[in-house]
């Protein structure tokens, strides 16, 4: 029995250790969590190969013949053995806890010195705002390599997750209240940001990217930033197109000329062809003043009258109409 | 009281007769599927008239504005079919002062089938109709996953929109839980334990029919959401997403209320039964694991379920009538939701949990022919479950916002509740040690469940550490986690329960060759479906998606074919019940050679169950003991004890 759980546990440890279980750590935070995650295998490791041994070697062991009908001993209990295996278990989790809460408080509390950034997010876009930068709004987060961030987060309409897998940080954000997560990145490269909270139909589709730039090249993004020169996630510097992508319009709809694929409403390149730039409005303010067959009103945020500044929202009409009729 | 009651019943056992045939317009006003027929319509046009009446009375300009007129019917039709089938009869002549009908038993046992159409109030008929109509809404939830994993077998939509899938997984997850595990551990119950604890019925017969055909009406109103725009804000239901959300929200919310009454009315049930209804001798510390299993887990559904009632009762307040509960610009919190429903459904995780423990007690001490390891233990870690599953609910929400000093003694509290798990693992594993075990279909199913579920809560060991869960959590990860309790826990023992007292319920044995076909089949396609959902999480694809990273496309598609193979297994198991229900051979009272109480008496058993009461003297587990007794039935002049069972309960 003993062979059995040694065989179990050695298989049980190269599937743990063989298959690449975790993403890539790029962020401090990761260190701690990933130490946990292991500190918990190895446990499950132990307790999983016990558990295996004991009920393999009784299944092979204790089977009866068909044609035998006696009883089983009456063993009707061990009271060392129940102590044992209450208190073991009680020790392993007052162990992980204790662990746990370690690790949880080196990557709950956000370092003094971190960068705070603003994040809303809405039905089905993020936008990553920059006081260090007057201000600035992105549609990807750009954060600098090895420097501590904190999102101060809210949402403007339902609730949204913000996940990175690549940094082990999830915080919900919730309209009402104000949620923060703090990191520092470690690596240099692209990862996604992942909504993991049901947000409606484009759930699937609120994704954006977080760029961690060498501090280098943040110095030179974020000159072009504060002197306003590029706006990220909108190339071509076409205030529409920008306005389209960063509002999440892409995230819902089609249109060919923004590349974009998404079908959760209808289909711009179809609906809008031969529309005239008051229906192009409304349509946007007032989503449900006029619903495309097939769609149901109510799936369309109605807020964007007030969360697009004037002079944006005439650049987006002008660019769908002409987007839609060229 | 209950040797009084079955002396009375076994008096009148002889004039159980079938109920009066009615003719001409009697037909169509006595209880029963006509009455129904034109009852439900009069009072959908009743509703629809007085909703109408009011909002013209009030000056609203919409008289039938959809929310408050479709709210009114799902609250008041039910009713008008519910008078109609029968369901209140005697109460309603009890009220206004007619005389009651004598009790004539009409309302017990089934003759034909079409007993079981009838409200009746026989605990074994209740226990076939939950058992029936539970394993409908099984099969109809389990396509709607087979839905699902088609769209998923490919990254990109092909087969649904998102509309489509988002109502997909969230009706799929409502009725797993609310109209199959829950009842079905329920219609177990309902079947065996009166007669685990010797007594002859229920004891609220009239409720016990009334809780059974709020069933139906909950299901069928999870499935007409899709009428108007599904039900698509997830199980969860999560504000402010739910009160936003298409009209189909109203028909969950609805459907919880009559699933939740029905649940609760059951488990008051069961609390009266087994603490009153006990026969002599059946002391709280001779009770089979079943009903100490579900004596926690009806009182767990009584303190827990009006929370999600009230929680559903909030957001519908909040789309009817404009309450602010939880909108965070009229002075609403949002997290509030979250507690509220929290505290039922964490706990509601125990209640599909339990009862499975309770079967897998009995199966494993059957079939390895050994007492159970621990037994008094075994009792105590139940109700420490019950106690502490109460004090775990906020570890749900780790990542939601919650104030953060809260995180660490939820977190303590959930890893204190693997202790009494841990107890519950290690006594059955100690139960098969030194046993003569027997791996017929039921055993397998018992056996596979402690080795799945020792997975599933060593995965919920990562998730209750908070620095994992801030990973894992709303991902992959935890379907997997889920699944793997619910599916090879939950599921895995209702199997268990089903084929074990197939033979007691219909009088007729299974096929022994397809049962252990179907476990292998569902075993092995089980694992294959759910197990790399682990890794899926873990590294990125967060759950309730219909689309994903094509980086998962391979291990997606091999899930998908795996859940197919899955979904096909079930079939196995629909033709091996229905055909041996109508084809089996003869089942003899105890084949199984059990102690407990209910295989004592006949296959299926007597309408009232003990010929006489039965005294009862010892554990229910005492296997391999030499001379030792579980109960005595007394002889009696007439009573049907085969030769056999006489034999083996050692009644000379």
């Amino acid at each position: 029995m003993v062979l059995v759980g040694l065989v179990v546990g050695a298989a049980v440890a190269l599937v743990a250790l063989l298959i690449p279980w975790l993403p890539t750590a790029a962020s401090t935070e990761a260190g701690p969590i990933d130490q946990v995650y292991w500190f918990v295998t190895g446990i499950c490791i132990f307790v999983f190969a016990l558990v295996a041994a004991v009920s393999a070697y009784s299944v092979w062991k204790f089977r009866a013949a068909p044609d035998d009908h006696e009883d089983g001993k009456p063993i009707h209990g061990n009271t060392r053995l129940e102590i044992i295996w209450t208190l073991v278990p009680t020790i392993l989790v007052t162990a992980i806890s204790i662990y746990s809460g370690i690790a949880l408080a080196s990557v709950q509390e956000p370092s003094p010195d971190a960068r705070t950034i603003k994040v809303t997010a809405q039905q089905f876009a993020w936008n990553f705002a920059y006081p260090n930068l007057s201000g600035r709004s992105t549609g990807d987060l750009v954060v600098q390599v090895d420097k501590p961030v904190v999102l101060e987060m809210t949402s403007k309409d339902v609730i949204h997750s913000f996940w990175v897998p690549q940094f082990r940080m999830k915080q919900d954000v919730v309209p009402g209240i104000n949620t923060q997560v703090p990191f520092t990145p470690t690596k240099v490269g692209t990862f996604p940001v992942i909504c993991t909270e049901l947000c409606g139909l484009g759930h699937p589709t609120m994704r954006a990217e977080v760029r961690v730039l060498s501090a280098a090249d943040y110095a030179t993004w974020a000159s072009q930033e504060k002197g306003g020169t590029a706006t990220t996630g909108a190339g071509g510097g076409d205030a529409g197109k920008a306005a389209f992508e960063q509002f999440g319009c892409s995230s819902c709809h089609t249109l060919a000329d923004a590349g974009s694929t998404a079908q959760v409403g209808p289909d711009l390149d179809k609906v809008l062809k031969g529309k005239d730039a008051d229906f192009v409005r409304t349509s946007i303010v007032d989503p449900n003043k006029e619903i495309a067959t097939g769609y149901q009103p109510g799936v369309m945020p109605q807020e964007f009258g007030d969360q697009v500044p004037e002079q944006q929202l005439d650049a987006l009409v002008d660019y769908l109409v002409k987007a839609t009729n060229g | 009281m209950a040797v009084h009651e079955a002396g009375v019943h076994h008096e009148l056992e002889t004039s159980a007769a079938p109920p009066p045939r009615r003719r001409g317009i009697r037909r169509w006003t006595g209880p029963g599927w006509l009455r129904a027929l034109w009852l439900t319509p009069a009072f959908f046009g009743a509703v629809t008239g007085i909703v109408a009446l009011c909002r013209w009375a009030l000056g609203y300009p919409d008289l039938l504005a959809f929310q408050p007129w479709i709210t009114s019917c799902l609250t008041f039709v039910p009713f008008g079919f519910l008078i109609g089938i029968g369901g209140f009869d005697y109460w309603g002549r009890y009220m206004i002062g007619k005389p009651t009908l004598p009790e004539d038993h009409s309302g017990h046992g089934a003759r034909s089938w079409r007993d079981y159409f009838r409200v009746n109030t026989d605990h074994k008929v209740i226990g076939v109709q939950y058992v029936v109509t539970t394993i409908f809404f099984f099969v109809a939830a389990g396509l709607m996953a087979m839905f699902m994993r088609a769209e998923l077998a490919k990254p990109g939509m092909q087969f649904v929109d998102s509309e489509t899938f988002n109502g997909l997984f969230s009706v799929h997850a409502s009725l797993m839980i609310f109209l199959f595990i829950i009842p079905a551990f329920a219609g177990l119950g309902n079947y065996v334990i009166p007669l685990m604890i010797g007594a002859p019925d229920m004891a609220f017969p009239r409720l016990n029919a009334l809780s059974f055909w709020l069933l139906p009406i909950a299901g069928l109103m999870m499935l007409s959401s899709y009428i108007v725009g599904p039900f698509a804000a997830g199980w969860t239901n999560y504000v402010p997403l739910s009160e936003v959300a298409p009209h189909g929200n109203i028909f969950f919310q609805m459907a919880v209320q009559w699933a939740g009454a029905s649940s609760i009315m059951t488990a008051l049930n069961f609390l009266v039964t087994i603490i009153t209804m006990r026969a002599p001798g059946m002391t709280f510390w001779r009770m089979p694991l079943l009903v100490w299993a579900n004596f926690a887990t009806s009182t767990l559904v009584v303190i827990a379920t009006p929370f999600i009632a009230g929680s559903q009762f909030f957001i519908l307040l909040d789309r009817v009538l404009h309450f602010n509960f939880f909108d965070p610009t009229q002075g609403g919190h949002v997290l509030a939701y979250q507690h509220i429903f929290w505290f039922y459904s964490h706990p509601a995780v125990y209640i599909m949990m339990l009862p499975g423990f309770g079967i897998a007690s009995e199966v494993i001490a059957v079939f390895a022919r050994k007492p159970i390891f621990g037994y008094r233990l075994m009792a105590l870690s139940l109700m420490a479950i019950l106690v502490l599953g109460f004090s775990v609910w906020a570890h749900h929400m780790f990542v939601s916002g919650m104030a953060n000093w809260l995180r660490i003694p939820m977190m303590v509290t959930s890893f204190l509740i693997a202790v009494p798990t841990g107890i519950k693992v290690f006594s059955w594993l100690a139960t098969l040690w030194e046993g003569r075990i027997r791996f017929t279909t039921p055993m397998l199913f018992a056996t596979g469940f402690v080795s799945m579920f020792v997975i599933g809560g060593l995965s919920g060991i990562y998730l209750a550490s908070v620095p994992i869960d801030i990973h894992a959590s709303d991902t992959y990860f935890v379907v997997a986690h889920i699944h793997y309790v619910l599916f090879g826990g939950s599921l895995f023992t209702i199997f268990a329960g089903i084929y074990y007292w197939f033979p007691k319920m219909t009088g007729r044995m299974y096929d022994e060759r397809l049962g252990k076909i179907h476990f292998w089949l569902t075993f092995v396609g089980f694992n294959v479906t759910f197990f790399p959902m682990h890794w899926l999480g873990l590294h990125g694809m967060p759950r309730r998606v219909a689309d994903y990273s094509p980086d998962y496309g391979t291990l997606n598609f091999v899930i998908s074919l795996a859940s197919f193979f899955l979904g096909a297994s079930t079939l196995l198991f629909l033709y091996n019940m229905i055909v041996s229900w109508r084809r089996g051979a003869i089942a003899p009272g105890n084949p199984w050679r059990a102690l407990t109480l209910e295989w004592q008496v006949s296959s299926p058993p007597p309408v009232f169950n003990f010929d006489a009461i039965p005294q009862v003297v010892g554990s229910p587990y005492e296997y391999g003991v030499r001379g030792a007794r579980h109960a005595v039935l007394p002889e009696e002049e007439g009573a049907e004890v085969p030769t056999r069972e006489r034999e083996e309960v050692g009644v000379t």
